[in-house]
């Protein structure tokens, strides 16, 4: 019986008009999205090569003295990716250029074609459509799923039957994820087709397992939408009141609360000003020279006579003096860094009881793209630049004739020679290369948002479960 | 009759649960959100009166026409709780300045760049009371409009109303009167509403400017709200069936609420490509070159110049001092080089404008254009016409930028006039000539020409300085808000010519 109303379910739905009105929305979305970022994925990649290697030919430049390798101004730009296409995370709107040397790092910075002047748009992704077209669909679909067979006197007939209403609500679900499936599929395939036949090299290079479960998350997510529809389905007496109730519930969930994110985050965040950014940097700066007016780094650590043998100078405690105030700016800029993502994550945090946000959110994580990537894209530069003190530290251990200081003082370090001024080798010299995480660390980072959606399916099926045991069917 | 269906219609929509529903929405989110948006609206305007009094404390402070640098600010939009559009992503300061050195840190003119302080907030979309009429009122409208027709057949009602001598165009004028009636009962409420709690906020008053602005707003929103009423009509008109009607009608809302806005984006992105950001650097930089290169080679035809105890002007930034004593050779030097300096700022100030500029217009195209798809929306056409009532649009951001620019063109002319074109030495220092020689001769007669000129350099009187004043008058908003409100009201009366000529040859058996 479960599998005869199952397949009664889905004919009735490929028959019907929203399911050709669905086919043809899904198809033409899948189609235009993948168009463009065909287009835009090779427009960024160019200028990302072109950029990385102009960085790189520049840092070669430097290897010529071990000195000059820290204080080259690197620009690391986000590379982009072919799983963006899943969840671009809003990377295009997202700073992606990071500039830095061996001591400090800048804050990020927007760059390539942005324009701020544009309207705010979704982004056109795999995440988007199914987020938002599709769960609509959904609740096209589900709307009239009980009250539509009340209305129409059927579902007397079939509980007239030895069917159980646990049966019949089980075999509607099926039914009416069986028949999302076809659009689904259809424009993931279609989207598919699209990308291969592009001749987009990095296709090859794409981690099926993420689409995998990016595929999988959105039949959890969607099967929510079918809880809830069947829910609603179930509480009202006719299929134009369900439908009203669906469509303010898909408004409140999908548009509404999203867009209260900013407002969150404003009423109850504060990333500092440019000017209190400024500020802030001047005091922490004030803060180190006051210590060292006070004498904290030694009496000659003013002297910035060129001979680091002037009985003036005292190489050591000006190093002392310098690696401080770096410090002092860095540790300002990190905060602002920070509380500039706390704020959008508090904003995020909120709007989490809107399944598209957890959803999206978990796409992105699985697609490696989005704000917890410039997160980690920050720790990894911040760790980077660790690594390319220590390379230049232990490099210079074998010049006898240096002091083996390292500070951020370009015309110290090079005419007191605190670092040595040899060349070195560039094969040998640490490159920054993005690590993307692994499928089990991106998954680890996912496996709450997905218990989330797992939770927000278990409410609303053991809503309708009830409400459908409870259905006055007269 | 016309009345009388209208009635009829009214009377029967209010007692329907998806009105109950659509209503209580709105009014609980106007309710909630409101004040939230007018605390935030409050919060920027106190940022906004904190930076003029501390801009105006430091005019009060300039010693020296050189340091004369006022920044303007852009006042934040009361409306803006109605309809935030860019009001938030838009530069909202400008700094004047002319008499700097060549100052390689910053453009002498207009930063027309985005002012967000967190990139990271850009992930979120906005949020305002227009957001809650272009979303849940206008599926309210189409709600209440699917079955005006399909459900009387499907009901029988209307082969009964017609076999009396009631004109099918009286049904469908008494049907659009009834519609425009039920969805003014909650756009009311919710304007009403929004109103009141408007004005709790101590900050918030609203000039009769506004009240006609904000009258203008609730027009445009009962014009956007028919317009997806009509949608709703015509295949309601279209159809024998309400729920195929409604089906129709949902899918063509997704497509005019949430597909054309995004890919209207996404097309003008593509076909209408903008400069890169580093590209726009460049152009900077080199520019900068230049105007190092010429200023260095105009510089050395100058007088030599001599010694000199600076201090800082009020608005501080790097090369922004002016003098408190020197010898008289520097004065010599100021003599000609303060108009070298000033010619030069504003020449590269306009060539750096003009790359600014030309970035920006290519943005503006692109804005343009994807604007001018999303046309086809009525969502996107109200969205519009409420970004130019509220005075939060580009244009008006184009208008403020175009008034300052103007200012510091009057701030120039001020500063010639005071200086004698430049000549006086109260350009950039009040010393007197008997300080000046006692600096030059050292030792301890510099000190005390140094005290004596300190003693004496007092603020300047800027009593008569020419004060910048942009306000967007009512109609320059109602003019930018023509076009849009224009093929509002043309979406309005074509949906409704077909549904009259769908509903003339309905079959109503």
């Amino acid at each position: 019986m479960f599998f005869q109303i199952v397949r009664k379910e889905i004919l009735e739905s490929l028959l019907s008009v929203r399911f050709a009105l669905s086919i043809l929305f899904t198809i033409i979305l899948f189609a235009a999205s993948t168009f463009f970022f065909v287009e835009r994925y090779r427009e960024q990649s160019e200028d990302y090569w072109r950029r990385h290697n102009e960085n790189l030919s520049g840092f070669r430049e430097q290897t010529d003295q071990l000195c000059n390798i820290a204080f080259y101004e690197q620009h690391i730009y986000r590379k982009p990716k072919v799983l963006s296409l899943c969840a671009s995370g809003a990377e295009q709107r997202l700073p992606g250029h990071f500039t830095f040397d061996g001591f400090d790092i800048g804050l990020p910075q927007i760059v390539g074609q942005s324009n701020f002047t544009l309207p705010r748009f979704g982004d056109l992704d795999w995440a988007w459509i199914i987020s938002l077209v599709l769960s609509f669909t959904v609740f096209v679909f589900a709307y009239d799923c009980v009250c539509g067979e009340r209305e129409k006197g059927t579902l007397r007939l079939i509980l007239a039957g030895a069917t159980p209403r646990a049966t019949l609500l089980l075999a509607k679900y099926a039914g009416l994820i069986l028949t999302l499936a076809i659009p689904l599929f259809l424009g993931l395939f279609i989207s598919m087709i699209i990308l291969i036949a592009s001749g987009t090299e990095s296709v090859g290079f794409i981690r099926w397992e993420s689409v995998v479960v990016v595929v999988l998350t959105s039949f959890l997510y969607l099967s929510i939408f079918v809880f809830l529809g069947i829910f609603v389905s179930a509480r009202t007496s006719n299929s134009s009141n369900s439908m009203a109730a669906l469509l303010f519930i898909w408004v409140v969930l999908l548009l509404l609360i999203p867009s209260l994110g900013r407002v969150i985050s404003d009423r109850f965040y504060h990333a500092a000003t440019t000017e209190e950014f400024e500020r802030a940097k001047s005091q922490a700066r004030k803060s180190i020279d006051d210590r060292f007016y006070a004498g904290a780094y030694g009496s000659k650590a003013s002297g910035t006579a060129p001979n680091r043998d002037d009985p003036d100078v005292d190489p050591p405690g000006r190093a002392r003096y310098t690696v401080d105030e770096t410090a002092a700016i860095n540790r300002v800029v990190d905060a602002q860094y920070n509380r500039m993502l706390a704020q959008a994550e508090a904003g995020r945090a909120f709007i989490y009881i809107s399944p598209a946000v957890v959803y999206r959110r978990i796409c992105e994580v699985m697609a490696g793209t989005g704000i917890d990537r410039s997160k980690s894209l920050y720790r990894q530069i911040k760790r980077y630049q660790q690594n390319l003190r220590e390379y230049i530290l232990s490099e210079d251990q074998g010049d006898l004739g240096s002091l083996h200081l390292l500070f951020d003082d370009k015309a110290r370090v090079t005419g007191w020679t605190t670092i040595s001024h040899k060349s070195v080798n560039f094969d040998t010299v640490p490159k920054f290369q993005e690590r993307d995480l692994g499928l089990g660390e991106s998954l680890r980072l996912a496996v709450w948002d997905i218990g989330v959606l797992a939770l927000f399916n278990l409410v609303f099926f053991a809503a309708a479960f009830v409400s459908f045991l409870r259905y006055d069917v007269r | 009759m016309i009345w009388k269906i209208a009635k009829k219609e009214f009377l029967l929509n209010m007692m329907t649960f998806k009105f109950a529903v659509g209503t209580i929405l709105c009014v609980v989110l106007v309710a909630v959100f409101v004040p939230v948006l007018a605390d935030d609206y409050q919060q920027r305007l106190q940022r906004y009166s904190q930076q003029v009094t501390d801009n105006e404390a430091k005019l009060r402070q300039v010693k020296a026409y050189r340091v004369l640098t006022p920044t303007i600010y852009r006042r934040p939009q009361v409306l803006s709780v109605f309809s935030q559009s860019k009001e938030k992503s838009l530069a909202d300061s400008a700094k004047i300045g002319f008499g700097a050195r060549p100052d390689f840190d910053k453009i002498p003119e207009i930063n027309a760049g985005p002012s967000e302080v967190n990139p990271y907030l850009s992930i979120f979309p906005g949020f305002d009371f227009l957001l809650i009429f272009k979303i849940a009122m206008s599926a309210l409208a189409l709600l209440v409009a699917y079955d005006v027709i399909s459900r009387e057949k499907e009901q029988r009602t209307l082969s009964l109303m017609l076999s009396n001598r009631v004109p099918r165009a009286h049904v469908l004028l008494g049907k659009l009167l009834a519609g425009a009636l039920t969805l003014a009962v909650p756009a009311t409420v919710a304007f009403i509403v929004g109103l009141l709690l408007l004005q709790l906020f101590p900050l918030i008053s609203l000039e009769a400017s506004d009240w006609v602005r904000i009258s203008m707003m609730y027009i445009t929103s009962l014009i956007f709200l028919m317009a997806m009423y009509n949608v709703g009509l015509l295949f309601s008109s279209l159809t024998g069936s309400s729920s195929f009607a409604m089906i129709l009608g949902l899918f063509l809302w997704v497509l005019f609420i949430i597909i054309v806005p995004d890919g209207s984006v996404y097309l003008a992105r593509e076909l209408q490509p903008v400069g890169t950001v580093e590209a726009r650097d460049e152009q900077m930089t080199s520019v900068k070159k230049e105007f190092l290169q010429e200023w260095r080679e105009k510089r050395s035809t100058l007088p030599r110049g001599g010694g000199a105890n600076t201090e800082e002007g009020p608005f501080g930034g790097r090369g922004h001092w002016y003098i408190i004593v020197c010898d008289p050779a520097e004065v010599e030097y100021w003599e000609k080089g303060a108009s070298l300096e000033v010619s030069l700022n504003v020449k590269y100030a306009r060539k750096f404008w003009e790359v600014e500029h030309g970035y920006l217009e290519g943005l503006l195209r692109q804005t343009r254009l994807a604007r001018n798809i999303a046309r086809i929306s009525p969502a996107c056409l109200y969205d519009n016409a409420m970004g130019s009532l509220a005075g939060t649009d580009l244009a008006d951001f184009q208008a403020w930028t175009a008034a300052t620019r103007t200012y510091r063109e009057t701030m120039l002319r001020y500063i010639r006039n005071k200086t004698d074109d430049l000549r006086d030495p109260s350009y950039i220092t009040q010393c007197t000539e008997a300080e000046r020689i006692a600096w030059a001769k050292g030792d301890e007669s510099r000190d005390e020409a140094g005290e004596s000129a300190a003693k004496h350099t007092s603020p300047l009187n800027l009593e008569d300085l020419p004060l910048f004043a942009y306000t967007m008058g009512i109609t320059q908003g109602l003019q930018r808000a023509t076009v849009d409100l224009a093929i509002l009201l043309a979406f309005n009366v074509l949906m409704f010519s077909l549904s009259f000529v769908a509903f003339l040859k309905y079959d109503v058996r």
